[in-house]
């Protein structure tokens, strides 16, 4: 029998105190409960409040945020359309037509993944795109084109949401697929094609700003994750997979031993040396030994944004291989077991059971290690490369007279303008986790 | 039981003997031919434009500066003495890199394990703040985080004009405070010698306090005793060599502006790029710290929490007691990691034109051969992390659940 309600004078069941039920109760559980978090409360409410108040005093009243204005375009793209580069100063739309085609696919991976995050992150970005075509700035220092193709942004996330539902274009794998053809376009398109009207080149040395830390993450994601794997596979190409003897002839078994010992010598010497050094050593060195190595003007090697594209890649390989290795040691081998009872080779092991499951576990640390990546795009202006952080600082060393106050304020927006896209990253990876039915909370 | 109708001879291509040869010896060819041939290129295009290589040069002396050093550094190259080698001023500058990896580790590990407990914590402002605080720091690129120390560390007045508060002077060259400086080689050194026996000696006090305390129950003070054995050795130590060679081991120099500008001598000058290091790396790293430790406590499972509660232990005791042991089995092999991460992230110190080990490397290549310094630079980060993945092995070896 349950304890009896407490009852008023007329009988009927009182609700519970009022100290303890609503806003008062929560207040008194989560910030008050005791002398000790009442003082914290007190503590942090007040220098949290204080910062608060100075910071948005600062941010609203006493900054300068024309750096921000001034720059531009160009925080973007960086000095891919000034005359110097671009003749006629009408490639502006290159790089918009690219974006464009990335929200596109953005728009796909909305139509499959539903509702979530990824479709705020989606419609977010989409709309903040479209609404940047109407910034006050007059019609010279930004036209009708310009204005006109970021507008274009919103109905390409409409139409990449249509595409993924009425054409053949339904699955993530497929999606990916375009998405590595519209990377390889965009390259095209970027860099231009001589003779082609419209399309003048513009070197690859002239590409800067956002837009150059955007390229080096994707390409670098891109290929990250698939030399990873192998390198992690080739790591534990030693230990056998699978226990088993077979019977040959009437009295003899073998034993099944799948030992590579020389490629898992390579793996380990490649993991272990780039995982030991810092990315700014190896972007040194790379600097000085690719161009004696590789043939010159081999264009792999001669322009300094593929360099940086090759060493960025083969350094977040080796934390993605270790990532990878994690998960396949947390893989029962049983699996690998009943797989070979069910007669797949090795490679069909592999590809469908070992590592489905594998990559499926190590979600989280694949993405922290993308967003590590994302964020050490910033580090190659060692090799000349004038991504977003340095053609601030260029711009306003060059400026120095007008502009010496006002880094700080061009390190908080590209700050925040980073934070937008890893936070961005960390959610969605955490809606694609439980769409996979790999988090906790979807398999309780 | 002999499987019937074995009869077929398996065809090469699924022989997995001959399968597992194969592929070993075409990777191995295709590696050693393509790391042979980059060799043969490297070798013929050095050559070509004479490039100069060698590693010869670490003998000569340097002579250039290295703006902070922890250790001794001596850059003069006058007639009467010469300046140390190529090869100390990279071990110095490896120093530098190593010693700022400590002190950020220790100060990361601190700020790290505070802010991820108090991820947990009860009250609900705390746990927010703190997950801002780790959301934020994590998740803007450190460059830029440096950057920001830097330029906020500019707006401090300037030398001339800078703050003095008694003895300490805060500018934008760095802070300044009195120090010890070592008097001279023998008495300094013999100091040193007594002191490390003398700490050698208290570790032994320590623990038969230790020891006593255990078998007896009753309280010894082990910590106390150690820490006292250790002050008045070191004490008695020091009025002997005073009181020996007539000079005191070390002598306390105060900082004073001299000259025209009023630059600060004597003392001791942490360099203001030191500083927005330190605070720029620890803050980045004790974001990832926290998440790590955040993790590790919320592995354990809850009973042990609920078990404490009912021992009596309140919160914080059975977080000590309890909790954070069977939480640092968790804990430190990410943690090992982290501290690896922090001191490669050590080497953005170029950026903000600190002399750490990369940044004087950097400065060396002008004058000496780019590429056999920057494989040195290699060498010492792998030895560096070689040092710390053993340490994290030994604790992993030690703490292992005997049945995995």
């Amino acid at each position: 029998m349950s304890d009896p309600q407490p009852v008023s004078a007329s009988g009927k069941a009182l609700p519970p105190p009022r100290t303890e039920r609503g806003a008062l109760g929560w207040l008194r559980v989560n910030l008050f409960g005791g002398w000790r978090s009442s003082l914290l409360t007190l503590i942090f409410s007040a220098t949290a409040g204080a910062a608060l108040f100075y910071g948005l005093r600062w941010v609203f009243v006493q900054a300068n945020w024309r750096i921000v204005a001034e720059m531009g375009g160009r925080i973007a793209i960086g000095s891919y359309n000034t005359v110097d580069n671009c003749a006629l100063q009408n490639c502006y739309w290159r790089p918009q037509v690219v974006l464009l085609g990335f929200i596109l696919i953005l728009g796909m991976a909305w139509g499959v993944a539903g509702k979530g995050m990824t479709k705020r992150i989606a419609l977010g970005a989409a709309i903040v795109l479209s609404l940047l075509a109407f910034l006050p700035y007059s019609w010279e220092d930004m036209g009708i084109g310009v204005r006109l193709l970021l507008g274009a942004n919103l109905p390409a996330l409409g139409l990449g949401w249509l595409l993924s539902r009425y054409t053949p274009l339904r699955t993530y794998f497929r999606i990916s697929l375009f998405a590595v053809a519209w990377f390889v376009l965009s390259m095209v398109l970027l860099r231009g094609i001589s003779g082609v009207p419209g399309m003048q080149p513009v070197s690859v040395y002239a590409w800067g700003g956002f837009m150059v830390n955007l390229i080096l993450a994707v390409g670098g994601i891109a290929l990250s994750l698939p030399i990873g794997i192998l390198l992690a596979l080739g790591r534990r190409s030693e230990t056998p997979l699978v226990n088993m003897r077979i019977p040959v002839g009437k009295h003899r078994t073998l034993k099944w031993r799948q030992r590579l010992p020389i490629v898992k010598f390579l793996c380990v010497v490649f993991i272990e040396v780039f995982r030991g050094v810092p990315l700014l050593a190896l972007l040194f060195l790379s600097q000085y030994l690719l161009p004696l190595a590789m043939p010159e003007g081999f264009f792999l090697t001669s322009i300094p944004l593929l360099r940086t594209a090759i060493v960025i890649t083969l350094f977040s390989a080796a934390y993605m291989a270790e990532n990878v290795r994690g998960g396949l040691q947390g893989l029962h081998p049983g699996q690998a077991e009943a797989a070979r009872a069910l007669g797949l080779s090795g490679l069909s092991t592999i590809r469908l059971i070992t590592l489905p499951q594998a990559l499926r576990n190590v979600i989280p640390a694949i993405v922290g290690q993308f967003i590590s990546l994302f964020k050490d795009t910033t580090l190659i202006y060692v090799i000349g490369v004038l991504e977003v952080v340095q053609i601030g600082r260029s711009f306003i060393q060059g400026n120095i007279q007008t502009w010496a106050g006002s880094e700080i304020e061009y390190f908080l927006f590209i700050a925040v303008l980073f934070w937008i896209f890893t936070y961005g990253m960390s959610r969605i990876s955490r809606q694609v986790e439980e769409k996979l039915g790999a988090s906790s909370r979807a398999r309780n | 039981m002999a499987v019937a109708g074995i009869a077929k001879k398996i065809p090469f291509w699924r022989n997995y003997q001959v399968l597992r040869w194969t592929t070993q010896i075409v990777s191995g060819v295709a590696v050693v031919g393509l790391v042979a041939w980059l060799a043969i290129r490297m070798v013929s295009a050095i050559e070509e434009r004479s490039i100069p290589v060698g590693f010869g040069f670490l003998s000569r002396s340097y002579g250039g500066p290295i703006g902070h050093h922890f250790f001794p550094y001596n850059p003069s190259t006058t007639a009467a003495d010469t300046a140390d080698s190529f090869l100390y001023s990279l071990l110095v500058a490896a120093g530098n890199t190593v010693v700022l990896s400590i002190i950020g580790v220790v100060l990361a590990t601190i700020l790290g394990i505070f802010i991820g407990v108090s991820r947990l914590s009860g009250n609900w402002l705390v746990s927010r703040l703190s997950l801002s605080y780790v959301e934020f720091f994590r998740n803007v690129p450190l460059l830029i985080q440096l950057y920001f120390w830097f330029t906020v560390s500019l707006a401090l007045p300037p030398v001339s004009s800078g703050i003095r508060i008694g003895d300490l002077f805060i500018n934008n060259g760095g802070i300044s405070f009195p120090w010890p400086s070592p008097t001279g080689v023998s008495p300094t050194v013999s100091w040193l010698v007594l002191a490390f026996l003398s700490l050698v000696a208290s570790y032994f006090v320590y623990r038969r306090r230790f020891r006593l305390e255990v078998r007896t129950g009753q309280p010894s003070y082990p910590i106390l005793s150690g820490c006292l054995a250790a002050l008045v050795l070191g004490a008695v130590a020091w009025i002997l060599i005073t009181a020996v060679t007539d000079t005191a081991p070390f002598v306390v120099t105060y900082p004073a502006p001299q000259g025209r500008f009023g630059r600060i001598s004597g003392g001791t000058t942490v360099p203001a790029a030191l500083i927005v290091l330190l605070i720029g790396l620890v803050m980045y790293t004790a974001a990832f710290i926290a998440e790590i430790v955040r993790a590790g406590i919320q592995s354990v499972r809850k009973g042990q929490r609920e078990a404490a509660r009912s021992l009596g232990l309140n919160n914080m005791r059975s977080l000590r007691y309890v909790v954070f042991p069977q939480a640092l089995r968790v804990i430190v092999p990410p943690l090992i990691s982290q501290f690896l991460n922090l001191t490669k992230n050590s080497s953005l110190a170029v950026a903000i034109g600190y002399s750490d080990l990369l940044s004087v490397a950097k400065t060396m290549t002008q004058i000496a051969p780019a590429l056999s310094i920057f494989i040195l630079v290699l060498l010492i980060y792998l030895v560096i992390s070689l040092a710390y993945s053993l340490i994290g092995n030994i604790y992993n070896r030690t703490t292992r659940i005997s049945n995995r």
